[in-house]
C-alpha cells in the first residue's frame, strides 16, 4: 500500500488543528493519513485468453485476470481492433457468472416436472439413468430415432459441436435443425450471390452512405457502432430504417419508420426510382449480373414510388431523395438486420435490398456491400462433431437436412438422422410418429424461452418420457426436465471461437478449474460414453477419456492457419488474430457462387425452391389481433442469457411492454400500469411504459428470462408461423417472429 | 490551472449500453445495490424520445468536493497531482454525511463494510498509466478521460439540462449534448 | 422516501429538548427569583443528551470511530456539531453531578451558548446543497423551534408556579412559529425548482408531516382551553417533534434522485 501524501499548506494547518483538538484520542493515531490503493500491477495476475461464445455479431476477445485461482476481472482484448479493449454490458457480467449463487452445481433429478423437487445425484447415477433409457429406446424401437436432440446458439465454441457428435456416436437420432435466427436472409443471399458473405465490418468507416436496415447495433453489436460513427464523422450520411425508433436510429442522420414488414416494397420503390433516374451501375449489371432486364421489367410493370409510399408509409419524396443519394454515394452500403427477415416475406425483402445494393454497383467494394453475415472464418475440422454411429445402427431412410453451421460433407450411408424443424419444436414433438420422440436432450439452448408457442411447448414436453437438459441455471426448460447436468462456463473449458460478422479468431483457454461438478459438453459426452459402454459394450463410439485442450487443438487445420496467418494455435495465447484479407470487401472480383457465376437478379434456383425467381414484392402476413407485437432483443441479454444474473438486475430490474401514448389513452392505460397482453397463443402480464419510440399500432416487449420469481416470457405470445425462406441453406424455414399480433388491456 | 482529470460524457456518441456501469462492477465487485457508475436516461422534456439519450455518471471529482468538506473524519483527500477525489475507506466511520451532502449522489453506503464508498476514477490504474475501467470499456468513446487544464473548450458544457447545477462544488465532468436525427414517421 | 435515520431523529430531538430546557432555565435564572429544582433539571438535561449521543452512535457504521468525528473542524459542520454537543453534554454532566458546588448563572449561560452552537452547527450540517428545499436557514429554524417548544414544555415541569405563565407564553409562541414554518415551507417549495417541488409534494403526502401538524394544533387547542401547560402535554409535543423530524429526514428529496430530469 502506498502512503503517498498529497498535502498542501491549508490541509496541513487543518491537520494540525485536528491533531490539536484530538491529541487525547488514541484512535487518531491508529489510522493512516492516507489509504490509497497501490498502482495497478499486471504481474500480480495470471492472464488467460477467453472469447465470448454467445450468438452475437461481436464475439468479443476477452482478457481474463486471475488471482489465487479466482477471476478478478476481465476486459476486452486490446489486440483486436474490433473489440478494442472493451466488452459490452453482458460481457462484463461474465466475471460473476461462474460464481453466481444461482448456478446449477451438481447433476440433479426432479421428482415431477415443474415440481421444483430437485435432489442432488452423482454423475454416475444421472448417467446411469440416462444410458438405461437410451438402451431401452433402442431395444423397443430397433433404432434410436425416439431420442431427440435440440441445441442451438447458447454456446458457439467450436468444441461444443461435440453435442451433435455425442448423438452420432450413439446412433441415428432425431435432430431439430434450422434456426430461429437468420435463415430467410441466408437463403436470399444464397439465391442472389451463391453464399452469405459480408464485408469486414471495420470497413464501414470508409462508407459514404450507410443504411442500417432492421438492425440495432447500438444494442446488439456495440463494437460496430464506432465504425458507423467514424463514417459519419467523415461525412457519410446514416439512414436507419426500423419500425421502432431504436438506439441506433437515435444516432443516425435520418430515421424512417415504415410499416412493419413492408421493407420489400420500400426497397423496390427505391430501386424503381434509381432505374427511372438513370442511376443504375451499368458496368455491374451488364458484366456481373444475370437477369437484370427481367428485374427492370418487373419494376416498370409493377412498382411506382407512389405505390411504395402507400405500402410503407414513407413519403415518396423521402424515398426518392434517399434512393438518389444512395445511388450516387460511392461507396454506399446497407446493413441488413436479422430482425427484418423474421417475417413471412422476410427472404423476399432481403432479396429486394440485395438488388438495391447490386444495381448501384456497391457489391464487391470496400466500404460497400449488402452486409448480412459470413461463415468464411468457420473452416474448422469439426473434430468433435464428426463421430461415427455404432456398428449396425439403424436410422432414418432418406436424406437428413443440414444446419447452416454444418460444414461436413454428405455421406452415402444407408441411414441418416431424422431431421425436424427447430422452429416448430412443440408441434414436431406432438406430431412425430414411428417412432415418436420419447426422450429429448437439450444443450446450448433454452427452448422455453426461445421456441414458439410456449403453452403448446409445455403440452409437448409432457408427452416426453425423459428430458435431459445441460445448463448453468434453473431456467424454464430445466423446470420442464427430469435431469439437469451442470455445464461449464467459458472460463472453465478450452475451445475456439469465431464470429459470423467480423474476421477475428480467438482462443478460449481454461482460466479456472470448473466450479462445483460442472463438466463441458464434450466431457459429458465422454462420461456418457463410458457409462453406455459399461452397460452395453459398443453402444457408443464417443472417446471415453478426453482432454478438452487437445480436442480444441484438433479443430485447427492448415487452411485455418493460412487464412489467419499463424503457424500454430498456440500463437493465439498472445491474443486474437484477424484473417489476412486481401481486401475488406466480399465478392471483390465479382465472381459469384451462383449457378450462373453472376449476381442473380433472377434466380431459377429460387424459383425451383418454390419462390419467385425475381426479388418481387410479397404481401406481409395478415393481422390476427389489434396491435402488431414485436419481441426483439434487449440490450441487457442475449435471448434468455445474462438477464437473470444479479449483477445485470442492478441495471435492469423488470420487464416492460412499450406502447405509444395515444394508443394507451384510447385503452385507458397510464404509464407504469400493469397490463395484460394477450392473443390466440396465450397471455403475459407486465408493466407498461409509454413511449413514441413505437408506432401507435405496435406493442413492444423484449425477449428475456429474469430468473427466479419472475415468469415473464414473450413466447407466451409468439406463434410458430414460418418465414418464407430458410429451408434451402439452414435445413428448415425461418420463423415469422415479428409477424405477431396481440391486444392489451389494463388489469 | 492545475491538472484536473475529468470524465467527458459525450451524449452525442453515447448509446446508453451500460457497458461502463458493468465494467466498473466487473472491476470492483461492489456489494449488491451499490452503483458507482450509473447510466441515467434523459427525461422527455430534455430529449424527446424516452430512454434514447443518456448521461453516464459517477463521481465528478469536483474542484470543491462536498464530500471532502463535510466529512468529519477527513476520509476524503483530493490528489494534487491530478485532482482525483479519493475516499480512504479505512478512515470512514460510516456517518453518511457525504452521502447526504453530495448533490450528485456519488458516495454510497456499503451495508457490509458499514462505510461509504464511491468512484475512485481508478486512480490505481491512472498511476499505472491505464485508463479507468469504464473509459477503457466504452465501445463508442462516449466516455473519455480528459484533463481540464488542457481542455480547449468547444462544445463541452458543464451544466447540461438533466444535471444539477451546483456551482459551489464545481463538478469536473463535462458533457456534449445529444443530437437528433431527421424523423420520417407515419 | 429516503431512509428514516431513526438514530438521528432521536439524537436531534433529544438534544434539542435538552438545549431548550437549558435555554428556558437561563431565561428563568436571568429573570431572577426561584428557578425550580436545578439539580433535577440538570439531570434530565444531561440524561437527554447522553441518551441522544448514545442513540446517535447507532447511526454510525463504526461507532468506535465516533471520537474521530471531531477531526475536521476546519470545514465540516458535523465535526463542529459533535464538538459542541460533546462540550454541552460535558457541562450538563458537570452541573448534574453538582461537581461545581455553586450553581452559578455563568454555568447555565455557558451551556446555553454551547447549546445554541449545537443547534446552529446541526442546522448547517443538515442544510447541504444536495437537499435544495432545506439548503437554507430552515433546518436551524426547525431545530430552534423544536428546542423552544420542548424546552418550554418540559420546562413547565421544573419552573415554579410563578414562572408557569412565562413557560406557557413561550410554549404557545413557539408552537405558533412551528406551525407557521411547517405550513409555509412546503407551500414555498411547491412553487420552487423540481427537487423543491418534489420535496413539497413528498411532505404533503407524508404521514409524519400531518402527524406533526396535528400535534402542534392539538397542543395549541389544549392551551387555548387550559391556559396552562398540563403535565402530559410536553410528552405529546415530544411525539409530534419526533414525527416531524422523521419526516424531515425521510421526505426531503435529494437532487440525485432526479438526475436526467429537468431541475
Amino acid at each position: 500500500m502506498t502512503m503517498k501524501q498529497t498535502y498542501n499548506r491549508r490541509q496541513f494547518l487543518k491537520g494540525l488543528a485536528a491533531v490539536g483538538a484530538t491529541a487525547l484520542l488514541p484512535c487518531r493515531f491508529l489510522v493512516p493519513m492516507n489509504a490509497e490503493a497501490a498502482a495497478f500491477n499486471e504481474a500480480e495476475f495470471t492472464i488467460f485468453r477467453n472469447a465470448c461464445p454467445r450468438n452475437c455479431y461481436d464475439t468479443c476477445s476477452i482478457k481474463t485476470y486471475v488471482k489465487d485461482g479466482v477471476i478478478q476481472f476481465i476486459e476486452g482484448a486490446p489486440e483486436s481492433t474490433y473489440t478494442d479493449g472493451g466488452l459490452c454490458v453482458k460481457g462484463y457480467s461474465y466475471t460473476r457468472r461462474p460464481y453466481s449463487p444461482d448456478r446449477i452445481k451438481y447433476p440433479m433429478m426432479q421428482d415431477g416436472r415443474r415440481s421444483g423437487k430437485w435432489r442432488r445425484v452423482s454423475w454416475d447415477e444421472a448417467l446411469d439413468r440416462i444410458a438405461k433409457k437410451i438402451l431401452e429406446l433402442k431395444e423397443k424401437d430397433g433404432n434410436l430415432l425416439g431420442m431427440g436432440m435440440t441445441k442451438y446458439s447458447g454456446n458457439f465454441g467450436i468444441t461444443n459441436y461435440g453435442v451433435e457428435g455425442m448423438m452420432s456416436s450413439l446412433g441415428y437420432t432425431t435432430r431439430f435443425v434450422g434456426t430461429p435466427c437468420w435463415p430467410a436472409g441466408i437463403d436470399a443471399q444464397n439465391y442472389d450471390m451463391g453464399n452469405m458473405w459480408c464485408n469486414d465490418p471495420e470497413d464501414m468507416a470508409k462508407a459514404k452512405y450507410i443504411i442500417v436496415w432492421g438492425a440495432n447495433p447500438a444494442w446488439c453489436s456495440v463494437h460496430s457502432m464506432k465504425y458507423i460513427m467514424e463514417a459519419k464523422r467523415r461525412g457519410a450520411k446514416i439512414v436507419v430504417i426500423d419500425p421502432v425508433f431504436t438506439q441506433t436510429a437515435a444516432k443516425g442522420d435520418v430515421y424512417w419508420q415504415p410499416k412493419t414488414s413492408t421493407d420489400g416494397a420500400l426497397a423496390l420503390g427505391m430501386a424503381k426510382h434509381i432505374l427511372d433516374s438513370g442511376l443504375v451501375n451499368q458496368d455491374f449489371v451488364n458484366n456481373y449480373s444475370y437477369g437484370f432486364e427481367d428485374f427492370a421489367n418487373y419494376l416498370n410493370a409493377n412498382v411506382t414510388v407512389e405505390w411504395a409510399a402507400e405500402q410503407t408509409g414513407i413519403p415518396a419524396k423521402d424515398i426518392k431523395e434517399v434512393a438518389e443519394e444512395f445511388a450516387t454515394a460511392d461507396p454506399a452500403t446497407i446493413w441488413i438486420g436479422y430482425g427484418m427477415q423474421r417475417h413471412t416475406n422476410g427472404g423476399a425483402s432481403v432479396r429486394s435490398i440485395d438488388a438495391l445494393v447490386a444495381m448501384t454497383g456497391n457489391i464487391g467494394k470496400e466500404g460497400g456491400g449488402a452486409r448480412y453475415g459470413q461463415l468464411q472464418t468457420w473452416g474448422f475440422n469439426y473434430h468433435a462433431l464428426i463421430q461415427k454411429q455404432p456398428e449396425g445402427s439403424k436410422g432414418f431412410v432418406g436424406n437428413a437436412a443440414k444446419g447452416e453451421f454444418d460444414f461436413t460433407n454428405g455421406t452415402e450411408a444407408q441411414y441418416s438422422d431424422r431431421t425436424v424443424n427447430i422452429n416448430k419444436t412443440a408441434q414436431v414433438i406432438l406430431d412425430t410418429k414411428d417412432p415418436a420422440i420419447k426422450m429429448l436432450w437439450v444443450s446450448c439452448k433454452n427452448p422455453f424461452a426461445q421456441d414458439f408457442d410456449r403453452p403448446k411447448l409445455e403440452k409437448a414436453f409432457d408427452t416426453l418420457e425423459m428430458v435431459v437438459t445441460v445448463d448453468q441455471f434453473f431456467n424454464e426448460t430445466v423446470a420442464n426436465s427430469d435431469i439437469v447436468l451442470p455445464v461449464t462456463t467459458l472460463f472453465e473449458e478450452w475451445t475456439v471461437n469465431v464470429s459470423y460478422w467480423h474476421y477475428w479468431l480467438s482462443i478460449n483457454e481454461q482460466a479456472i478449474k470448473p466450479m462445483h461438478e460442472a463438466k463441458s459438453n464434450i466431457e459429458i459426452a465422454a462420461a456418457l460414453s463410458q457409462k453406455m459402454n459399461a452397460l452395453s459394450p459398443g453402444s457408443c463410439t464417443f472417446p471415453q477419456d478426453i482432454d478438452t485442450k487437445e480436442w480444441m487443438a484438433k479443430e485447427f487445420n492448415k487452411d485455418i492457419y493460412s487464412y489467419f496467418g499463424i503457424a500454430d494455435w498456440t500463437e493465439l495465447r498472445n491474443g486474437p488474430v484477424k484473417a489476412k484479407l486481401k481486401t475488406s470487401a466480399a465478392w471483390p472480383d465479382h465472381k459469384f457462387d451462383t449457378p450462373s457465376g453472376k449476381y442473380e437478379f433472377k434466380s431459377e434456383l429460387c424459383e425451383k425452391n418454390g419462390h419467385n425467381a425475381l426479388p418481387a414484392f410479397k404481401e406481409r402476413r395478415k393481422h390476427y389481433a389489434a396491435f402488431r407485437l414485436l419481441t426483439p432483443h434487449t440490450k441487457f441479454g442475449i435471448h434468455s442469457q445474462f438477464i437473470n444474473l444479479d449483477w445485470m438486475q442492478e441495471y435492469d430490474k423488470e420487464p416492460f411492454v412499450y406502447m405509444h401514448p395515444n394508443a394507451a389513452a384510447k385503452k385507458g392505460i397510464a404509464d407504469q400500469d400493469m397490463v395484460r397482453v394477450f392473443n390466440k397463443v396465450g397471455e403475459q402480464r407486465v408493466r407498461v411504459k409509454l413511449t413514441d419510440n413505437v408506432s401507435e399500432d405496435c406493442l413492444l416487449m423484449y425477449e428475456a428470462w429474469f430468473g427466479k420469481g419472475n415468469t415473464f416470457n414473450v413466447q407466451n405470445l409468439v406463434d410458430d408461423e414460418s418465414a418464407d425462406m430458410g429451408a434451402f441453406k439452414a435445413g428448415a424455414p425461418g420463423v415469422a417472429i415479428h409477424d405477431q399480433f396481440a391486444d392489451i388491456e389494463r388489469i | 490551472m492545475q491538472k484536473q482529470y475529468a470524465f467527458l460524457v459525450d451524449s452525442e456518441r453515447c448509446i446508453g449500453c451500460f457497458t461502463c456501469a458493468m465494467a466498473c462492477r466487473n472491476y470492483y465487485h461492489q456489494e449488491e445495490g451499490i452503483i458507482w457508475r450509473q447510466v441515467y436516461p434523459l427525461a422527455e422534456e430534455i430529449y424527446p424520445h424516452r430512454e434514447r439519450a443518456f448521461f453516464s455518471l459517477a463521481c465528478n471529482h469536483c474542484a470543491n468536493p462536498a464530500c471532502l468538506n463535510v466529512c468529519p473524519v477527513n476520509a476524503y483527500t483530493k490528489r494534487e497531482k491530478d485532482g482525483v477525489v479519493v475516499h480512504h475507506q479505512d478512515k470512514c466511520i460510516g456517518c453518511g454525511n457525504c452521502i447526504r451532502s453530495c448533490p450528485y449522489g456519488a458516495p454510497k453506503y456499503n451495508p457490509v463494510a458499514k462505510r461509504a464508498e464511491k468512484c475512485s476514477m481508478c486512480h490505481e490504474r491512472l498511476d499505472a498509466d491505464l485508463k479507468p475501467a469504464c473509459v477503457q470499456a466504452c465501445p463508442t468513446d462516449a466516455l473519455q478521460l480528459i484533463d481540464l487544464a488542457e481542455l480547449h473548450q468547444t462544445n463541452e458544457v458543464q451544466y447540461p439540462a438533466g444535471f444539477p447545477k451546483m456551482e459551489s462544488v464545481n463538478p469536473s465532468t463535462r458533457f456534449i449534448l445529444p443530437q437528433m436525427p431527421k424523423m420520417v414517421r407515419r | 422516501m429516503q431512509s428514516l435515520e431513526l438514530p438521528l431523529v432521536l439524537f436531534t430531538v433529544f438534544s434539542q429538548a435538552a438545549i431548550g430546557l437549558t435555554l428556558m432555565r437561563a431565561i428563568r435564572v436571568s429573570a431572577g427569583g426561584p428557578s425550580g429544582d436545578a439539580q433535577r433539571e440538570w439531570r434530565v438535561i444531561a440524561g437527554l443528551m447522553v441518551v441522544g449521543m448514545i442513540g446517535s452512535l447507532f447511526h454510525l457504521g463504526h461507532p468506535l470511530g465516533a471520537p474521530r468525528a471531531v477531526t475536521h473542524l476546519g470545514s465540516a459542520w458535523l465535526s463542529r456539531e459533535v464538538l459542541f454537543a460533546g462540550l454541552f453534554t460535558g457541562v450538563a454532566v458537570i452541573a448534574a453531578l453538582a461537581l461545581i458546588k455553586e450553581n452559578t448563572t455563568a454555568l447555565v449561560w455557558i451551556a446555553a451558548i454551547l447549546g445554541l452552537g449545537v443547534i446552529t452547527s446541526a442546522g448547517m450540517t443538515y442544510a447541504p446543497p444536495a437537499l435544495p428545499a432545506i439548503n437554507n436557514a430552515l433546518p436551524t429554524m426547525f431545530f430552534l423551534t423544536s428546542a423552544v417548544i420542548l424546552g418550554a414544555g418540559f420546562g413547565s415541569w421544573f419552573a415554579g408556579k410563578e414562572r408557569q405563565p412565562l413557560m406557557t407564553r413561550i410554549f404557545t409562541t413557539a408552537l405558533v412559529v412551528g406551525l407557521v414554518l411547517n405550513l409555509i415551507a412546503p407551500c414555498v417549495w411547491i412553487s420552487g425548482g423540481t427537487v423543491m417541488h418534489m420535496t413539497g409534494k413528498a411532505w404533503f403526502a407524508s404521514g409524519f408531516y400531518w402527524t406533526h401538524l396535528a400535534v402542534l394544533i392539538a397542543c395549541l387547542a389544549v392551551l387555548w382551553k387550559n391556559k396552562t401547560i398540563p403535565t402530559w402535554l410536553p410528552v405529546l409535543a415530544l411525539l409530534g417533534e419526533l414525527a416531524g423530524r422523521a419526516g424531515f429526514f425521510a421526505d426531503t428529496i435529494h437532487t440525485a434522485t432526479n438526475i436526467g430530469g429537468l431541475y
